[in-house]
């Protein structure tokens, strides 16, 4: 690819391989992930618990902890800049201006001992200088942006309930503008009406400021209302990838298929539902051949030697399934 | 029609330092012998505090429970012994309500020992109940810590199961997990009822979960019954502001949908000496002065029970 088209791109992740050292074993987290955003887009990725999701958002603002892995590996493009080659330095300059991260649990994301409102100043005060009054006062609006009152500025956090905190992480993230959001399970911690509310300000924030977003979820529902286009992510690896319509309208790999299937339907009454037998396949090993395939209800011997290669259905819409482009319905 | 369980003006309250926590306020509503009563609310409203309740776990303040016609609230030590083989319950978090130190054989064994079962009879029960939920034997000198999630909910269930009970309370038992295990384990549940004939209270803040399961539903709000009715009416013809603003809120997977969401204002008020009055009213698009009323709950249409003043009016029903 060429330089030029690499700086269309905001954010390019190409053949990302992270591994953690545990104990005497190496945890195959992430296995070669490429995925690209553009401006402005939403990105969703989905997957269940031990995936790999949140490895994947943490290598791309390079926080993961030092001691844990073993190797980390790929290229990750912001701006035809490779995050993975830049300095603490760089790296600094980025994290909170540019990129910025809506952590999964609010409860803890933020200091116990500072008001909300000098988190919230704080990046500003670091990236843009701004002096500590100009920063408050800031601060302040973006509060009221996300719908708490001015006047609960100086409060801590143990004073807000579970929502408001999580309106105060979203506020603290967008204060710099990012143009990037990693928003990791922003609302998996909240009550549904409270859910609702969240979604809309952070899509509502999003178009203020055109900032693209990725967006990390287990929830289907979530996915549906936000992202424009999706990844599905199994045993660290995209089994599916496409817009949102190829996604949700033609699933087409066995995985993807299954998660649809163990929803149980607001609108239509099942006796049984059908869960996806089995679980996921241990993270120490790493097998040649389909990961899915002790759980995939189609699997046959010729899945045992399946090259891993994503097969493209339609323009853009890509599956990890060497039946992908065979009718399964036979 | 025979009911189980029959719940009359139950009412626990908290002392705390600012005030009194209303938990669980004037609440009524009867349980059908082999069926599912799902309870539905958002964090903070006092439904696994009913929960407990119920089985006495904790203490009711006021009020009358009644299991099979007899007051559950004033049971002797003796007697409550005996009402425990009958009512269990299980939690929500596989992780924490499992003792790190006992293996799953000790955890589904501890039940039967307090029953005074003899050693034999201890493990071939032990056996037969790891077979009915499912989990291999070979796991049977495993420790919590190494099993997953759906496992060790499965231990948690096989540990409620230990005593033959007819009244299961399920605390939320599938929302720490993830959406292919939870199929598995509404399944189980699904499938015990049918073989048992247990009865559930099922809580949940999962409107689809619940819609799956139950037969009929509770929707509580701050302690308070709102709205009760069979599963199908409460999905087609909700009458509570409350309820309908928390069916429009679920995200659905349907991307061709047309949404009209109503949303909600602000956030659930305190517990703490709430004011008369509907509680609602504060978060209600539809509130007015005579709201300031306290709203009882009562029939609207046959079996279908609102706690709105209003409801006839908001849903043209006059």
């Amino acid at each position: 690819m060429s330089e030029e088209n690499k700086k269309k791109k905001l954010l390019e992740v190409k053949n990302l391989n992270v591994r953690y050292k545990s104990g005497q074993a190496t945890v195959y987290a992430v296995n070669g992930i490429s995925l690209e955003l553009e401006k402005g887009q939403t990105l969703g990725l989905v997957g269940e618990t031990g995936a790999g999701k949140t490895t994947i958002a943490k290598s791309i603002l390079r926080i993961l902890p030092d001691y844990a892995v073993e190797t980390l590996e790929g290229e990750i493009y912001y701006e035809g800049k490779d995050i993975l080659k830049l300095s603490d330095k760089e790296l600094q300059s980025l994290r909170g201006h540019e990129i910025s991260m809506i952590f999964q649990d609010p409860m803890t994301a933020l200091n116990p001992v500072k008001t909300v409102s000098s988190q919230i100043a704080e990046g500003d005060r670091k990236h843009h200088g701004c002096s500590r009054a100009e920063a408050n006062q800031k601060a302040v609006e973006m509060l009221e942006m996300v719908g708490i009152p001015g006047e609960r500025a100086d409060e801590y956090p143990h004073q807000f309930s579970g929502g408001m905190k999580q309106r105060v992480v979203i506020a603290m993230a967008m204060a710099c503008s990012p143009k990037l959001l990693i928003a990791d399970e922003p609302t998996t911690a909240l009550d549904v009406t409270i859910q609702a509310q969240v979604l809309d300000l952070i899509k509502n924030v999003k178009e203020e400021i055109g900032t693209a977003m990725l967006l990390i979820t287990h929830d289907l529902g979530v996915v549906a209302e936000v992202c424009d286009k999706v990844c599905v992510i199994y045993a660290g690896r995209i089994v599916e990838s496409g817009s949102k319509e190829d996604i949700f309208d033609k699933p087409s790999h066995p995985y993807t298929q299954g998660l649809f299937a163990a929803l149980p339907d607001l609108d239509k009454d099942v006796d049984r539902l059908t869960p996806i037998e089995g679980l996921l396949p241990d993270p120490t090993v790493l097998e040649d051949g389909c990961a899915f395939r002790s759980r995939c209800p189609h699997a046959c011997h010729a899945c045992r030697e399946f090259d891993n290669e994503l097969r493209e259905l339609a323009p853009g819409h890509y599956t990890r399934c060497w039946r992908g482009l065979q009718d399964r319905e036979d | 029609m025979s009911e189980l369980m029959e719940v009359k003006h139950l009412k626990k309250y908290f002392k705390s330092p600012r005030g009194t926590v209303h938990a669980v306020d004037d609440v009524c509503f009867s349980i059908e012998k082999g069926t599912t009563v799902g309870l539905v609310g958002e964090s903070g409203c006092g439904k696994s505090t009913l929960g407990r309740t119920l089985i006495h776990l904790s203490e009711s303040t006021d009020g009358q429970i009644l299991y099979q016609g007899r007051d559950v609230t004033r049971l002797n030590k003796k007697e409550l012994i005996e009402f425990r083989k009958h009512a269990q319950i299980i939690f929500q978090d596989p992780y924490s309500s499992l003792d790190p130190r006992q293996t799953v054989q000790d955890i589904i064994s501890e039940p039967l020992l307090l029953a005074k079962y003899g050693k034999d009879e201890v493990q071939r029960r032990a056996r037969e109940l790891m077979d009915t939920v499912g989990i291999e034997k070979r796991l049977r000198m495993s420790y919590p810590h190494e099993l997953d999630g759906g496992r060790r909910q499965r231990v948690g269930i096989a540990r409620a199961l230990a005593l033959n009970p007819e009244f299961i309370v399920c605390d939320e038992p599938v929302s720490s997990l993830d959406v292919s295990i939870q199929a598995q384990i509404l399944n189980l549940l699904m499938d015990l009822q049918e073989e048992l004939g247990l009865t559930y209270l099922f809580i949940t803040h999962d409107m689809s979960v619940v819609r799956h399961i139950s037969k009929k539903i509770c929707v509580m709000y701050l302690g308070q019954m709102v709205e009760q009715c069979e599963k199908k009416e409460l999905f087609e013809h909700p009458l509570h502001p409350y309820t309908k603003a928390l069916l429009s809120a679920i995200p659905t997977t349907d991307i061709h949908a047309e949404k009209r969401r109503i949303m909600l204002k602000g956030e659930i008020t305190s517990p703490i000496n709430p004011k008369p009055g509907c509680r609602f009213a504060a978060r209600c698009p539809y509130a007015k002065e005579s709201c300031n009323e306290p709203a009882t709950l009562r029939e609207v249409a046959p079996g279908h029970l609102v706690a709105c003043a209003r409801a006839e009016e908001v849903n043209c029903m006059a």
